[in-house]
């Protein structure tokens, strides 16, 4: 690992993927082969690929509605401080909460063992438990969700839920 | 991507449904008809989930479980979890599925309670 100067940051990988069912997995696969060596620990591994493919999901299902021909676009970069994962598809016209693809709703699992809530909406739940921050743009058609996963101390020492979330 | 694998057996108290590979949307069938069978003989009062084998686990896994969960429960029955690694531990306990699935660290350590429980 090379240690980067102040404010550089190092694009590691950019790479589109068909919006096909399934293709969250090799998202999951690029982006973890890309930050391998990076720093993070194995446990901020692990979460930030859950994040990523619960992320790269929501694009595929509900921001290009799984048509292929429409691509998720991923980009990785790290600087001396974090990991940044940004995930692009077509779904700048969603509504709000366009990162949740239709889960604007808390998960609750009392109200979901009581079958008052639907079984589903763990996506975007896991999202923000998983990493220290994330945040969501939309430029006209494009819709990105940047994952946030801070290097060193405060990562591995953080349950996911600071950042004012 | 590893597709969903279930095998069930019965043991001292209870029903095992011993999964392999990926837990995500594909697995529903797997995993209902594995309960399915799991229940339909011996009427356990309790079913082990053994996760030992499965590499990935997504939020539409996580939904399936816990609909088999809700399925138990009004039946009456107990579920309880072993094999899951630490990265899956911290999402049954964020997603306090762990509040109603008892883990255990290995199949040994979760049957065992079963035969404790049963005696």
């Amino acid at each position: 690992m090379t240690r980067l100067a102040d404010g550089e940051t190092r694009r590691l990988a950019e790479f589109t993927v068909p919006s096909e069912p399934g293709n969250e997995r090799l998202v999951l696969t690029r982006v973890a082969d890309a930050i391998a060596d990076h720093g993070l620990s194995e446990r901020n591994l692990d979460r930030l690929k859950t994040a990523v493919a619960e992320t790269a999901m929501n694009a595929i299902e509900h921001g290009n509605r799984n048509r292929s021909e429409l691509p998720v676009r991923v980009e990785v970069d790290v600087d001396g401080q974090a990991i940044v994962v940004a995930v692009t598809d077509h779904g700048g016209d969603r509504a709000g909460g366009a990162g949740a693809g239709g889960e604007p709703v808390e998960p609750d699992i009392d109200l979901k063992l009581a079958g008052e809530q639907s079984t589903r909406g763990w996506g975007l739940f896991l999202i923000r438990h998983m990493v220290d921050a994330v945040d969501e743009t939309t430029h006209g058609a494009w819709h990105t969700v940047r994952l946030v996963m801070r290097l060193g101390t405060a990562g591995e020492q953080g349950d996911g839920e600071g950042d004012g979330r | 991507m590893t597709g969903c694998g279930a095998v069930v057996r019965q043991v001292a108290g209870g029903a095992v449904i011993v999964l392999s590979g990926d837990i995500d949307g594909s697995a529903a069938d797997v995993l209902s008809g594995a309960y399915q069978r799991a229940v339909a003989d011996g009427d356990p009062a309790t079913v082990v989930l053994d996760f030992s084998s499965v590499g990935y686990i997504n939020s539409t896994g996580i939904a399936l479980i816990v609909s088999v969960l809700a399925m138990a429960r009004s039946q009456r029955r107990k579920v309880v979890a072993c094999g899951l690694s630490d990265h899956y531990r911290e999402i049954f306990d964020i997603t306090r599925l762990s509040d109603f699935i008892e883990l255990f660290g290995g199949l040994d350590e979760a049957v065992s309670q079963l035969v404790q429980t049963a005696g």
